[in-house]
């Protein structure tokens, strides 16, 4: 059983076809990448996996699970991480872990657990407990972060973790990816249009430009079959010169 | 269900700590006892200074006899700053009041005293200056014509005791009185039916009325700024890929918001409380010390059973209001803009029961009025005293209950993300390509 399964997936938006007959496999464990430019549909793609929205057209499995006849089944075994997702302004960030612990776990000691492995993984220190209204961009989506890890979901699907972040949290984040997927054997689908580190972060990726998959195969496979340094030379040999 | 007591935890917090919602909460318990020092300090220094001295009073004398002299002297033991203007006419009197920086003329005409001796009755002229318009203004009047009148009581007191020693010139003033009970329920109580009117109509005309406006209108405006807000910071799309159903984050939404509402309904009838309290000492002295000495029969517990149940219904009704307004606006700016043309038409009803006849209306008002939950609490204050629920009631409540639960259904549906992510995104470039024009401008 694949950890994603997506068959002839297409998605309009009205007249604005934002996937276009994608297929593609994830196996379970593996951090899976797609990138592309703005506007390609990788949102799109994730937020249907995310049970949000509704194929228009073939279908999307999550662990055999279907994301729309079982929709509430795949929620329990999913976390997804929201583009720009904010938090609770007006509560601290350890009360946000809290309450989100209390949603995905029935027990009060595994949520005491959680929470305590979420705050570490934050990286936060003391100022998990200050609001989240104080915190910057970087230090709000390392929270977001560490709340889609203490869920221990089978799937963590992370839509753009680390976009408009300085090198710092950016790599904080990155970091926390890896090693925790490998600690866990947690599956990762997550979108980017930074090349390079998904370069770094994933087993395999995917090419998307207009709601269609251009390429798929390991970082080094891509570069092997298109001679080229980096991820961001493939993209531009496929997809060609703008 | 366990999910829902953490994500009720989560509305309360967020909702209690927000400046926009607390400020709101807090504002009435400070300004309404501010107001109510206010005004009963102006109050009491203009009365005091109308009574107890410092209101001058110039006095024309065209009769100059014992009577009119007498009369002055009166004034002048009340409190008054009497003085008199050596002129002869009104208008170089009215002249003089401002060298002496008095308001008020009294001018005594001729005759006065023959007049009054002959039982032909006399006139005073009483001129006010209208400087400002205030409390103060309006008092020191008041206590000139209280003046006069005490005098006036005075001079029929001579004149009957003159005509016939020995009897009450107060029985021959008023030779007929009253004594005026009520009857409710077959009780009867010794007070007058203004009285008694009077006080159902504090209590239920207008406590229950501005609870109900103040509770409905903040509680969908909580619960549109909660929704709007997670809209504004993106968490509603998280919260939708949680393990837990849309009716969990529903219902989650309108206790929450119902909770940080009741808590402002509370404060703001301190804040009320605390207005009258200050106020209270004014109204005895204008005296009605009757009112409030015999208790008046308590409802019955099932009116107030009825009561809590409407206005609960009528809480939830508005909350889901809010919530679809909040869904479907992008930020808080635009959910506060749109909130207020939602609930006060939804008011309107309400207050056509409590303060007209419902059934004079046009029968598509009358319609509206009973399509409405809010309107049930109403209905039911007004009739409080019966012992019976009035009969839209009986079938009102279980009525408003069911719409309710649609309203409640429909906003479910509503939270469908397909839904709201093509609204929001809709919204989003629509402003965008705004921002793109005014740019290109
Ligand atoms: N909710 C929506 N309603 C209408 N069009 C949308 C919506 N979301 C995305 N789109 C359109 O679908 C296309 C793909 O968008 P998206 O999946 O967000 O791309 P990416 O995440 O790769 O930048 C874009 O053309 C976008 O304008
Ligand atoms: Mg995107």
């Amino acid at each position: 059983m694949f950890a994603v399964d997506i068959q002839n997936l297409v998605k309009l938006f009205g007249s604005v076809k934002a996937l276009d007959g994608i297929s593609f496999q994830v196996e379970e464990g593996e951090v899976y990448g797609l990138i592309g430019p703005n506007g390609a549909g990788k949102t799109t793609m994730l937020r249907i996996l995310a049970t949000l929205l509704l194929p228009t057209k073939g279908s999307a499995k999550v662990f055999g699970l279907d994301v729309v006849s079982q929709a509430s089944e795949v929620r329990r075994i999913i976390a997804y991480l929201a583009e720009e997702a904010g938090a609770y302004r007006n509560l601290s960030g350890y009360e946000y872990l809290w309450i989100m612990a209390k949603i995905y776990f029935k027990s009060r000691q595994e949520a005491r657990e959680a929470v305590d492995l979420a705050v570490e993984a934050s990286g936060l220190g003391e100022r998990v407990h200050d609001k989240v209204k104080t915190y910057s961009k970087g230090m709000k989506r390392r929270l977001q972060v560490a709340r889609v890890f203490m869920a221990k979901p089978r799937l963590a699907i992370l839509d753009e973790p680390t976009a408009g972040l300085d090198v710092i949290h950016a790599n904080h984040i990155r970091r926390l990816v890896r090693d925790y997927t490998k600690e866990h054997n947690t599956t990762v689908i997550m979108s980017s249009h930074n090349m390079l580190e998904v370069e770094y972060i994933c087993d395999r990726v995917a090419l998307i430009d207009k709601g269609k998959m251009v390429a798929e195969g390991s970082p080094k496979e891509l570069k092997t079959m298109w001679e080229a340094s980096n991820l961001e030379e493939v993209f531009v040999k496929v997809v060609g010169v703008e | 269900m366990s999910s829902l007591i953490p994500l009720v935890e989560k509305e309360v917090k967020d909702l209690l700590r927000d400046p926009r919602i607390y400020i709101g909460l807090i504002v009435p318990v400070v300004i309404l006892p501010i107001i109510g020092f206010t005004m009963s300090a102006a109050t009491h220094s203009s009365i005091e200074s109308a009574v107890g001295g410092g209101v001058k009073v110039a006095v024309l004398d065209l009769d100059k006899t014992q009577t009119s002299l007498s009369f002055l002297k009166f004034a002048n033991t009340t409190g008054l700053k009497v003085f008199e203007v050596k002129v002869d006419t009104v208008k170089e009197a009215l002249k003089e009041l401002k060298g002496n920086d008095a308001k008020i003329l009294i001018v005594i005409p001729k005759g006065f005293e023959s007049k009054i001796s002959s039982l032909e009755g006399s006139t005073l002229a009483l001129y006010f200056e209208v400087k400002s318009v205030g409390f103060g203004e309006m008092s020191t009047f008041s206590a000139v014509n209280r003046v006069v009148k005490l005098y006036s009581k005075t001079l029929s007191d001579t004149i009957i005791s003159s005509i016939k020693p020995g009897i009450n010139p107060t029985i021959v003033r008023t030779p007929l009185n009253t004594t005026s009970y009520t009857v409710i329920h077959d009780r009867i109580l010794s007070m007058p039916p203004e009285a008694v009117f009077g006080q159902l109509f504090m209590g239920y005309g207008i406590i229950v009325p501005v609870v109900l406006m103040i509770v409905s209108i903040m509680v969908a405006q909580i619960a549109a700024t909660a929704t709007a807000v997670e809209n504004e910071e993106k968490t509603l799309e998280t919260l939708l890929t949680l393990p837990v159903s849309r009716y969990e984050i529903l219902i989650a939404k309108v206790i929450g918001s119902t909770v940080v509402a009741v808590l402002g309904t509370l404060f703001s009838m301190l804040g009320f409380a605390l207005y009258f309290r200050i106020l209270f000492p004014l109204q005895e002295i204008s005296g009605s010390a009757h009112l409030g000495t015999t208790a008046l029969p308590a409802p019955t517990p099932q009116m107030y059973l009825a009561l809590c149940l409407s206005l609960l219904i009528a809480i939830f009704f508005t909350t889901s209001l809010g919530v679809i307004v909040g869904a479907l606006s992008s930020d808080v700016r635009i959910s506060n803009s749109l909130i207020g043309a939602v609930i006060i038409p939804i008011m309107i009803p309400a207050f056509l029961i409590m303060y007209g006849d419902v059934r004079s209306l046009p029968l598509a008002l009358q319609a509206l009025v009973y399509a409405l939950p809010v309107s049930y609490p109403m209905i039911i204050a007004k009739n409080m005293i019966l012992s019976e629920l009035p009969v839209e009631a009986v079938y009102g409540i279980p009525y408003s209950a069911g719409v309710t639960l649609l309203l409640l259904l429909l906003t479910s549906r509503l939270l469908v993300p397909e839904k709201l992510l093509l609204l929001q995104h809709k919204i989003l470039t629509r402003r965008m390509r705004r921002k793109g024009e005014v740019s290109e401008k």
